[in-house]
């Protein structure tokens, strides 16, 4: 008796659930490739390379991005500047910019070290190849039209969703404050790519207050 | 300079107690004692000037603590140094805070980025937070101020090293500070450029991005960078530099301070000479002329097809039909292959690394009473009679400027024209070329009695070259035998161009030199027998010798190996006609030269970043070079190749590694024995002089002081070499083959008026070896009666050794 309805009341448990999940709004199982789940805001994705809205380039071919990649997978070459037809405000700009993605650990290091927020992270993250040199990303492909537009690499493959090219995860300076209370309500990263929203980011307490939830809660 | 005991006083550095040398400035003694004071003016090499006031710690010498710089004052005892207390820590944040209120913060642009000591200490020193938020100085981002070096005035710190430097050091104060006050910034002056022969110096001597080098411009970043020490082969001195390479491509040397040679400079030469590394004109593959056209091949058949020849040559004519020329451009391991391989696979002694136009190899390789670089610094009297050490031997040139101006010797200079070092010489004499021993004469006889008396000092030191292609190599012997012949003790400096000459005069590439300073003689190659077997024991032909033996017919094949007789030999066209005669001319070589256009077969070589071995300076220092790099395509180092062509010959070299040549050498050259790779990467990283055995038949021949016959009227013509000229690494170098003159003369307001001549115009130059078409550049550097042609200049016609010369004004 008692063993029954303790058998009896566990599978309740599991009727219950396979019922929500077929019919009410528990369901986890999205249709992959055709449904795309909503991504963590802060998804390290595809790289992009974002231009200014007067369309100079924002890399200046420092090297930082690839002087901090644990992985060694960035490399730059900077270039003098034309100074008639500069290609990025200063006298340097990135001449050659590849990211092998084979190598690429998404730890986005990259995007905090860029001192000019020209390196950004999308939430795509399909791109896998069939060939290694295809996993090496030029200049030519991270780095987005004058009209803010970000070229991928297989515009035909079924399996893209180019809008997600299009939201970005710049946490530029994220440690920069060393995470100081007064910093709270300023921008410190940038939701798009190409040029920033720079409107302060509400605080915590406001995004719960608005959605009803943590932000970064699903995951 | 104290001499005797040195004396030690006790200072106390937080809080701890230190012996220190007495006179030290304080922040050398704190640094000695491992307590770093911060410093943006202070240069260990330069005077102290107190510019940036970084350096200023808490002191109390007994009369309360007070905040001074460190490197204005010397250490006394009982000195109680505070480096960490607040007052200092306070003080020295508030400098770096004024330092950095102006400094522009776009440290990812600049090259400094990454190894700036402002970048250092600002966070090692500094406050962490600016207060300053006003609008910064602004100028124009970087001008020009020389061919080389960019100025960006916006991240000036006004530390005075740039300038100190131009000034103190290299003797070309061309860069000052300007304006007063905020706007008081460093500059060339107007319509003056930064056209210095050291202006490099100041680029690696700025601790900010405010100097910056156009060749390295935006390459590489400091963290990308490979680095290996080595030694520059565009000196004799071989300055020590460090190699900086990216992605196995050379992108800039730096100097590396050493007491013996460069004390850390360098000439712009040694340090943007690396681009003919990259060329693309570079061989990558061994050259095979067939139908007239040379086609790349790979190695087994160019081996076998100049090899071959060479072979039936020797057989047929015997070895005194083959020759070889050159091997001062590489390492003595090369060259020493290059030694043995003539000898023992040629079988001949027709062998020479240098170009016709230098000392006689016994006084280069057998002056017992050899000089070394240091002992400039406690020399009384320094005579230079010879090249003009600015253009042809810079590192000596900063060593003799320092001893003459800064350590109180007497300099002598003799030249036929104007020089670097005049302007801190005791006494200069000037004579016209060709004229060389009526002036030793002169001096014999007593006309100048206050040289003479400078001669008699206790310690001289003599720096004796060829000053003008006039001039033969026995005028410089004759000097040599006026300055021995003086009271005091003397010591000789012989002066020869190319960089590793020495080295290879030491590996015996001369007619009568074996490896390690020992004459051609049956005793030298009894001597050697055990080693090479039976090699010819008679001096064989020097350079002038092996093209004339081409031209008659004696000689039937030629190895080049690294020269270009064509455009370096003094008198091109008979370099040219015996190339043009020569029945199989082999050549290895980075490029296409003049020269090797007319081999047969072309063998491609490696840099000195590409291979390792040693070289030997001018004071007979022997260093190490090391490689960072590989090769381009199928380039190997001279002595695989040449053991490869001697196996195909059929007289085997046996030469398996460069440090296994370098382990014979130290068995078969006298001289070098003890010298290892072992040692001088370790235990003597700067080098060791090498010490020549008191053996005497090395002892040159004293010549009896002869005249060519003085004119009376007619010019003279001066040729001598510049430090940018038309050599075959500049050339392929396009940031320093710009900086070369051109055809031009130089001449005498006097003798311009004389011809008739304005600045501009063109002058018809006839001797008796050539004629040719030079624009005439008016100079009071050149004594009337003289004329002046620097040697292989791009687009000049040599005009040969003879002095006289006829000058007129060519029509348009």
């Amino acid at each position: 008796m008692g063993v029954l309805a303790e058998f009896l009341k566990g599978l309740a448990v599991t009727g219950k659930t396979m019922i929500r999940t077929i019919f009410g709004d528990g369901l986890v199982t999205t249709q992959y490739p055709k449904e795309k789940r909503q991504k963590p805001q802060r998804f390290h994705g595809r790289h992009v390379l974002n231009r200014y809205p007067d369309g100079m380039e924002k890399c200046i071919g420092c090297e930082l991005c690839a002087g901090v990649c644990p992985a060694k997978c960035i490399y730059v070459r900077g270039e003098d500047n034309d100074p008639d037809n500069p290609t990025s405000p200063g006298e340097r700009y990135g001449y050659v910019y590849e990211i092998n993605m084979l190598r690429c650990i998404f730890c986005g290091l990259c995007v905090e070290a860029c001192p000019t927020e020209a390196i950004t992270m999308t939430t795509l993250f399909e791109f896998s190849t069939t060939s290694r040199n295809d996993a090496i990303y030029t200049r030519e492909t991270l780095l987005m039209d004058e009209k803010g537009n970000v070229p991928h690499m297989f515009p035909e493959d079924p399996l893209i969703e180019p809008k997600e090219l299009l939201t970005a995860d710049g946490w530029v300076r994220a440690t920069a404050p060393a995470g100081m209370a007064a910093y709270e309500g300023v921008q410190m990263w940038q939701r798009t790519a190409g040029p920033a929203d720079w409107s302060p980011e509400p605080s915590q307490d406001e995004i719960d207050a608005t959605t009803g939830k943590s932000e970064d809660g699903d995951g | 300079m104290t001499s005797g005991q040195p004396e030690f006083v006790t200072i106390t550095i937080d809080g701890r107690e230190h012996q220190v040398l007495s006179g030290e400035m304080l922040i050398t003694a704190a640094e000695d004692s491992g307590t770093y004071i911060p410093r943006f003016c202070w240069h260990p090499r330069m005077t102290p000037v107190g510019m940036c006031r970084v350096c200023i710690v808490e002191v109390d010498t007994g009369r309360g603590p007070a905040l001074i710089p460190a490197c204005m004052n010397p250490v006394s005892d009982g000195m109680v140094v505070a480096t960490q207390s607040d007052v200092t820590k306070k003080a020295q944040e508030a400098v770096l805070e004024f330092l950095l209120a102006n400094h522009p913060l776009d440290c990812p642009v600049c090259d400094k980025g990454g190894e700036c000591p402002l970048q250092d200490q600002a966070l090692s020193h500094g406050p962490g937070e600016s207060r300053f938020v006003e609008i910064k100085r602004n100028y124009e981002k970087p001008i020009p101020i020389s061919d080389l070096v960019l100025l960006d005035r916006e991240r000036c710190i006004l530390c005075d090293r740039c300038t100190r430097f131009s000034r103190e050091i290299s003797g070309d104060p061309l860069i000052e500070f300007f304006d007063r006050g905020n706007k008081t910034q460093v500059n060339t002056f107007p319509d003056h450029p930064f056209a210095s022969y050291f202006s490099g110096n100041t680029v690696q001597l700025c601790p900010v991005g405010a100097l910056t080098a156009g060749p390295y411009r935006f390459r590489a970043r400091p963290w990308d960078l490979l680095k290996v020490v080595s030694s520059s082969l565009f000196d004799t001195a071989h300055p020590r530099i460090e190699v900086h390479a990216s992605q196995n491509e050379i992108v800039r040397y730096t100097g590396v301070d050493n007491d013996a040679t460069n004390h850390g400079w360098l000439s712009d030469k040694a340090r943007f000479g690396f681009e003919y590394i990259h060329s693309e004109d570079r061989l990558g593959a061994p050259l095979v002329r067939r139908k007239g056209v040379y086609e790349a091949t790979d190695w087994a058949e160019a081996i076998d097809v100049a090899a071959d020849r060479l072979g039936l040559i020797r057989d047929e004519s015997g070895g005194d039909a083959l020759a070889v020329i050159g091997g001062a451009h590489g390492t003595n391991e090369d060259a020493y292959a290059l030694s043995k391989f003539a000898r023992v696979a040629l079988g001949t002694n027709n062998v020479d690394c240098r170009l016709g136009d230098s000392l006689s190899s016994h006084f280069l390789a057998g002056t017992v009473d050899r000089a070394t670089i240091g002992q400039l610094d406690d020399a009384d009297t320094i005579l230079v009679w010879g090249p003009d050490l600015k253009e042809e031997h810079p590192t000596l040139y900063l060593r003799v400027r320092r001893a003459a101006q800064e350590l109180g010797a007497e300099l002598v200079v003799v030249h036929p024209r104007a020089t670097g070092l005049d302007d801190v010489a005791f006494r200069k004499l000037t004579y016209r070329p060709g004229e060389g021993f009526d002036l030793v004469q002169a001096l014999d006889d007593g006309r100048y009695p206050d040289v003479i008396e400078a001669l008699d000092a206790d310690n001289v030191v003599a720096l004796i070259g060829i000053a003008s292609h006039a001039d033969g190599p026995h005028v410089a012997e004759a000097v040599a035998a006026l300055v021995r012949a003086r009271r005091g003790r003397s010591d000789l400096l012989p002066l020869n161009s190319r960089a590793n000459t020495y080295g290879a005069l030491d590996m015996g590439l001369a007619p009568d030199l074996l490896p390690g300073r020992v004459g051609v003689s049956q005793e030298g190659v009894g001597r050697l027998r055990d080693h090479w077997g039976e090699v010819p024991s008679v001096p064989g032909r020097d350079t002038a010798g092996i093209l004339e033996g081409l031209i008659s017919g004696e000689i039937r094949g030629l190895l080049l190996v690294g020269a270009d007789p064509v455009r370096d030999f003094p008198i091109p066209a008979l370099a040219e006609e015996a190339l043009e005669a020569a029945e199989w001319v082999v050549a290895i070589d980075l490029f296409i030269t003049d020269s090797t256009r007319h081999a047969e077969v072309i063998l491609p070589a490696e840099t000195f970043t590409e291979k390792e071995g040693t070289v030997t300076n001018v004071e007979g220092r022997v260093q190490k070079l090391n490689n960072i790099r590989p090769g381009p395509g199928q380039t190997r180092p001279d002595w695989a190749m040449l053991d490869d062509l001697a196996h195909r010959i059929g007289a085997p070299l046996g030469l398996s590694s460069a440090e296994a040549i370098s382990k014979e050498i130290s068995t078969v050259a006298p001289a070098y024995v003890g010298v290892s790779w072992d040692l001088l990467e370790w235990e003597a990283r700067d080098g060791v002089v090498v010490p020549l055995e008191g053996e005497s038949q090395l002892a040159h021949i004293p010549v009896a002081v002869a005249t060519d016959g003085k004119r009376e009227n007619g010019l003279s013509l001066h040729v001598a070499r510049t430090m940018y000229d038309d050599g075959v690494r500049l050339r392929h170098s396009p940031s320093l083959s710009r900086l070369a003159l051109g055809p031009v003369v130089l001449v005498n307001p006097l003798d311009a008026t004389a011809l008739d001549a304005v600045p501009g115009d063109s002058l018809r130059l006839v001797t008796v070896s050539g004629e040719g078409r030079f624009e005439m550049v008016v100079d009071e550097g050149t004594p009337a009666g003289t004329v002046y042609v620097p040697f292989n200049q791009p687009g000049a016609t040599a005009l040969g050794i003879d002095s006289a010369v006829e000058a007129e004004v060519a029509d348009a």
